[in-house]
């Protein structure tokens, strides 16, 4: 039997699939727009036989594609009558506060096909003015003429109570049954009616798209003999089912990232390391997310285009809360007016790529700067392929060294500690500033740039611990192997929980419940392998922001309530190193339901030869930052074995990633082939 | 270099790099800790860090208005304090004093840790934010209608609130019943405290990591680094003199506008501006200070020259500001301030307005300016406790010379500021809102369009309630450029029972006007002024307003294509 996870990345898609034997690779190069071509040639290349799948899981970008390059579906809006700008006013904020020719984010649907609807539900979730069927008709007219594929649906406080949205929806879907139509209660029930207007537009506007994606894709899967349902990876880190994802397809907006996130759980939990931070490095940015007892932790507070100047879009979906910053292999290295260097965020992509790629690339890069520090192994460079172009990559860093000073090699080191200080931040973003301390973690390291840095990041962080795992390179695919069919339901419904309203909390979490297994059902997840957890958004009464608690299973009671604010204050005193005497109220009510995709045990690699001297291939100058210039001996990686250990200054290294053991520190293989460097040994 | 041997540089990149994200840690840990919503969802605060000079390091906005006022806080601290040998280890200042350093009106409270390192004082953490109620004569305290300081709330002269590590638990008493909301602000100082801790633990990790020496080096150079950055882009603006005028619209005693000018100077390497001639200060509540003055000015300059990068004390370097004293930019104690904004607005305005066209890729028409703030307070309608919604309103911007300006959009003055929104508004504070729109008043026509200002209308569903409410810019709608027509104006209209009143009952400034249930507040907001001449206007783009509703039938006509 056989488990398959396809990733489609910027450059390549990747194709990992494991059987007895272990774990094999196939990459083909990925082609937008028509994705599925990508895949299927790595399917293709990858001599897998349909029949023998069980498994088969997809992480895609289409839907952050359409929406970043704005290629959705002509798309309108129904909302509550005096409400049809709410969508345009958005939050009215202006990040970049300094800029007076701001430019406000454009809504994705224009004030012409933003219809209002005569009805009106009050705060108590009570209807005020009923929704009659010459709104409906008056509503259907203007859908019919504005030509439009799809339809997003946002009432005031349909968090609450949907009905309005409910008949509107199937009234619509009878009258226009080719319309997409996506409701905000199907989507989000939480409150505030921008950020769920929002989420349900941005829905709507992927969903033709989707819908036709994954339509074309199971059917090619099933030409191709793959009898095993098509899984698709969601953004709260598990897998749903084609029905599923397409109920909400905005839900596979992190379909990538949020993968690696959760193998680096699933690795840690396997290998007895509940606390880990997990780092991806890529080629233009690295992501990073604290997991502590073996939980990924899931927010709700995500937007697109959000930045420093740019207030973006919400999606008020669960997403694996994860820190992106734009610093991977490609980061360009650039000196400002005043004279500083900065690396990031503009990377020189696939095409030219860093100066080293000899594709007319002259902006000096990351990956250029570990060339010169003999970080990365020449005759491995992308594989093996091709040779680094180093005349280009000198001439990139010319215009640096007569800036700054110093030897080519200094304003190497000085990129890559700036890249590093870099990814440090965004490591401390996830750790110290909520309360975290780095040295309770272990850092697990992944992505083609991973191993090169991690030392290095763990020592300024005084992580005692780097875990690289095997096939590092393409470990988010291993993630998604890895996963749960997983689906998220959160409600919003205030409760001031320090009257212990037991019954109402009791009755909010059991209907809940009995709606979510339901759904699941219908989505084809299979009843009996389900199982539910329940999670609390609580706040000191008066606060704004909440802290996720882990709400007690089993009986709800006043014991159970109890529980959950004890875990609050204990929480909240965490991350904002204070508890308060106040009320405390439970804002929103978040049930997880996950079902075992049948994942399989961690092959262990064959014991054999423990003498590392059997993968030694040679050895070489390479710069240690503060430890200096060292001659490190070089192994294969393909050849270190399980009980293999090393001490730095030393690189385990292949066609895909390297792995650097600092001077005096200790690397060794464990059983599944993941490297281990001890920071704190000092032999 | 003053800080012993040459520093590596690149370290020195790192620390300056950390340093900035100090301000950003503090001021998140604030948002996410506070009790008001006025700070979560409006973040009117600001957070800081200076060396222990009182030059300004970093520092992390919520909005604009406040970036005069963290460096010159801890000059007075330092002042004060400082010369008797009176900070140490421990200590926490706490200040609203409107007049002396770091002074806005009696609602924002600031706080400052000095941060020690080995027994030096080498820096301080700050931060000041806007509660929803420091007593006084009206809730929310600030007022359109008050003639002397001591209606607007409690003073709090620069004072120590914590005195090396010890509470002063008279202080806070003080505090406690002088306030309407006490629960709720203690909440926001327990927030603001957190937050200084969290930027000094964050200094005091730099320190040990790489040494007093390399930190005091990086400060240094960060400050050099925000002049150089700066003068690169001083040397591309016009170079002469460039004066405007303008008028605001009264003090909300009287019905006389006040005249206000700027004068400003712009060479190589200076950049001045001179507001004498300006009106004096005036009897009622809406004179600025001169820190509120400076930070105006600080405000868009930046915006001229590099909105982009972090604003430290030596991005100013280069900026001189020259104002008599007890102007109504200037004015001296005791007079009111409560509504200062309205004023310190004016100063980035004239500037503003001075240079639009001369600087056109950084500088919008006029915009809706007013903040717009409103108080509607009284008891909720379903659960009967006591409630202030405290909130700055949305309008339109001004067009640009090659695009139309934005539409529903916070002020200058605000920034990463959030509107409150309606469904937590209804639950809250028991109104209903019956409308959040855009308007279609005619104002703003022009080749490029001004942007739209709205209308928020709130039912009153309690016994009773009272409205206040400051609109600027209600006499004087914000301006147009090159032949662009004038935005309109900024008002609120009280609906009684729902129904307009004859003559409508409209307003540019209310205080504390008694409403009954069922009556309704109406919020409408300027739109922003044109850009160019109307008829210029492209007919596909009158076409386009039509379909969207942006002009009607009767205003497209008016652009007389």
């Amino acid at each position: 039997m056989i488990r398959v996870a396809t990733d489609v990345g910027g450059t390549f898609t990747d194709l990992v699939h494991l059987d007895d034997r272990g774990l094999h690779v196939a990459k083909a190069h990925t082609t937008p727009p028509d994705f599925e071509r990508g895949l299927l040639a790595a399917i293709d290349g990858s001599g897998l036989d349909g029949k023998d799948v069980e498994f088969f899981a997809h992480g895609t970008t289409v839907v952050i594609n359409a929406l970043l390059s704005r290629r959705g579906a002509k798309t309108a809006l129904a909302t509550t009558a005096g409400f049809r700008d709410v969508l345009e006013i958005a939050r009215g904020n202006r990040p970049d506060l300094f800029n007076f020719a701001f430019a406000k984010p454009r809504p994705f649907v224009p004030r012409a096909r933003r219809f209002e609807v005569d009805e009106r539900i009050d705060y108590q979730g009570k209807v005020k003015r009923p929704l009659g069927d010459d709104a409906l008709e008056a509503l259907a007219e203007q859908v019919a003429r504005a030509n439009v594929e799809a339809v997003a649906i946002c009432f005031l406080h349909a968090y609450l109570n949907p009905a309005h949205e409910i008949r509107v929806e199937s009234f619509l879907r009878q009258r226009f049954p080719e319309l997409s139509v996506v409701s905000s209660h199907s989507v989000c029930r939480e409150w505030r009616e921008y950020e769920r207007t929002s989420t349900a537009v941005l829905s709507a506007y992927v969903h033709p798209l989707a819908t036709s994606y994954l339509g074309a894709l199971s059917t090619e899967l099933r030409v191709r003999d793959v009898e095993s349902e098509l899984l698709v990876m969601q953004s709260n880190g598990g897998v749903a089912t084609v029905r599923g994802a397409l109920n909400n397809p905005i839900s596979m907006v992190e379909s990538g990232p949020a993968s690696g996130m959760l193998g680096a759980a699933e690795l840690g939990r396997r290998i007895g390391e509940p606390n880990v931070l997990a780092l991806d490095i890529g080629g233009t940015t690295a992501k990073t997310t604290l997991i502590a007892d073996g939980k990924v932790r899931i927010s709700s507070d995500y937007r697109i285009e959000w930045d420093r100047t740019n207030p973006g879009y919400p999606i008020r979906i669960p997403v694996v809360d994860l820190v992106e910053i734009g610093n991977g292999g490609g980061s360009i290295a650039w000196i400002d007016e005043g004279g500083s260097l900065h690396v990031g965020p503009v990377s020189a992509g696939a095409e030219p790529g860093p100066a080293a790629y000899g594709q007319g690339g002259t902006e000096p890069t990351t990956t250029d700067a570990n060339l010169l520090l003999g970080r990365i192994n020449p005759d491995l460079f992308l594989g093996g392929e091709r040779r680094p172009d180093m005349e280009a990559v000198e001439r990139a860093f010319d215009g640096l060294g007569r800036r700054l000073g110093g030897s080519l090699k200094d304003v190497a080191r000085g990129v890559v500690r700036i890249a590093n200080a870099n990814m440090v931040n965004a490591l401390k973003l996830v750790s110290l500033n909520r309360g975290r301390d780095t040295r309770d973690f272990a850092l697990v390291a992944f992505g083609g740039g991973g191993g090169m840095h991690a030392a290095f990041l763990a020592r300024e962080l005084m992580i005692p611990k780097v875990i690289v795992p095997a096939q590092s390179s393409v470990f988010s695919a291993w993630g998604m192997l890895m996963s749960d069919l997983r689906r998220d339901f959160v409600r919003t419904r205030v409760e001031n929980l320090s009257r212990l309203p037991v019954r109402s909390v009791r009755k909010t979490f059991l209907t809940m419940e009995a709606e979510a297994l339901q759904q699941c059902q219908s989505e084809g997840m299979p009843l009996e392998d389900c199982s539910t957890a329940r999670f609390a958004d609580l706040r000191y009464r008066g606060q704004e922001h909440t802290v996720k608690v882990a709400f007690p299973s089993g009986k709800i009671d006043e014991g159970a309530v109890e529980e959950a604010m004890i875990r609050f204050h204990a929480a909240h005193e965490q991350e904002f190193t204070y508890r308060l005497p106040n009320p405390v109220e439970l804002v929103n009510f978040h049930v997880v339901v996950t079902a075992r995709a049948g994942r399989s045990e961690l092959a262990r690699l064959p014991a054999g030869e423990t003498d590392a001297a059997a993968a030694r291939t040679g050895s070489r100058l390479v710069d240690f930052d503060q430890d200096g210039e060292c001659m490190a001996d070089a192994y294969d990686c393909s050849r270190f074995r399980p009980g293999m250990r090393i001490e730095g200054p030393a690189v385990i290294e292949d066609g895909t990633a390297a792995v650097l053991a600092p001077p005096r520190k200790e690397a060794a293989m464990d059983d599944f082939g993941n490297i281990h460097i001890d920071m704190r040994a000092s032999p | 270099m003053t800080h012993g041997a040459r520093q590596d540089p690149y370290d020195q990149e790192i620390i300056r790099n950390a340093l900035v994200a100090v301000g950003d840690e503090m001021f998140d840990a604030m948002a996410r800790t506070s009790m008001s919503p006025i700070i979560y969802e409006a973040l009117d605060y600001s957070v800081g860090v200076t060396d222990g000079k009182g030059d300004l390091i970093a520092q992390g906005n919520g909005t604009t208005v406040f970036l005069g006022m963290i460096d010159s806080l801890v000059r007075d601290i330092l002042a004060k304090f400082g010369e008797r040998g009176d900070i140490r280890p421990g200590d926490v200042f706490i200040s609203n004093d409107p007049y002396e350093g770091g002074g806005t009106h009696l609602s924002d409270i600031a706080f400052a840790k000095p941060v020690f390192w080995e027994g030096e004082l080498i820096a301080f953490t700050v931060n000041k934010a806007h509660w929803v109620d420091v007593g006084g004569m009206s809730p929310g305290s600030f007022t359109t209608d008050a003639t002397e300081i001591f209606q607007e709330g409690l003073q709090i002269p620069t004072v120590k609130l914590i005195d090396e590590g010890r509470e002063q638990e008279a202080v806070f008493e003080i505090l406690r019943s002088n306030i309407r909301l006490p629960q709720d602000s203690m909440g926001d100082l327990r927030a603001a405290t957190a937050a200084c801790s969290v930027g000094e633990a964050r200094l005091h990790g730099l320190l040990e990591r790489y040494g007093r020496d390399a930190v005091l080096a990086a400060m240094a150079g960060l400050l050099d680094h925000g002049e150089a950055m700066i003068a690169a882009e001083l040397r591309k603006l016009p170079q002469g003199v460039f004066e405007a005028e303008d008028w605001i619209d009264d003090d909300g005693l009287s019905d006389e506008p006040l005249k206000v000018r700027v004068r400003v100077e712009i060479s190589e390497d200076r950049f001045l501006v001179d507001f004498s001639g300006s009106a004096p200060q005036a009897p009622g509540p809406i004179n600025n200070s001169r820190t509120g003055l400076v930070s105006a000015v600080r405000t868009i300059f930046k915006a001229l020259t590099n909105p982009r990068i972090p604003a430290n004390g030596g991005c100013f370097r280069a900026l001189e500001v020259v104002c008599p004293d007890e102007t109504v930019f200037t004015a001296r104690r005791p007079a009111p301030v409560s509504t200062y904004w309205e004023t310190m607005l004016y100063a980035e305005d004239l500037i503003w307005k001075a240079l639009a066209e001369l600087v056109p890729d950084r500088l919008t028409a006029g915009h809706v300016l007013s903040v717009c703030a409103i108080i509607i307070a009284g008891d909720h309608a379903d659960t009967g406790e006591p409630t202030i919604l405290v909130c700055p309103l949305v309008g339109g911007w001004g067009a640009m010379h090659d695009r139309d300006g934005l539409n529903g959009q916070f002020s200058v003055a605000d920034g990463e500021t959030y509107n409150i929104p309606v469904e937590i508004t209804e639950a809250r504070y028991g109104v209903h809102v019956e409308e959040y729109a855009f308007h279609d008043e005619p104002g703003g026509e022009g080749r490029h369009r001004g942007g739209k200002g709205v209308v928020l209308a709130y039912r009153i569903r309690s016994e009773s309630a009272t409205f206040t409410g400051s609109f600027g810019r209600f006499k004087f709608p914000p301006w147009g450029v090159a032949g662009g027509r004038n935005g309109s104006r900024n008002y609120a209209e009280i609906l009684r029972q729902g129904q307009r009143s004859d003559p409508p009952e409209i307003y540019g400034k209310a205080a504390r006007f008694p409403l009954r249930r069922g009556d309704v507040v109406r919020c409408v907001t300027a739109t922003g002024g044109g850009w160019g001449k109307p008829e210029d206007r492209l007919p596909e783009s009158i076409a386009e307003d039509l379909r969207n509703g942006f002009v009607t039938e009767e205003q497209a006509s008016s652009y007389g294509a």
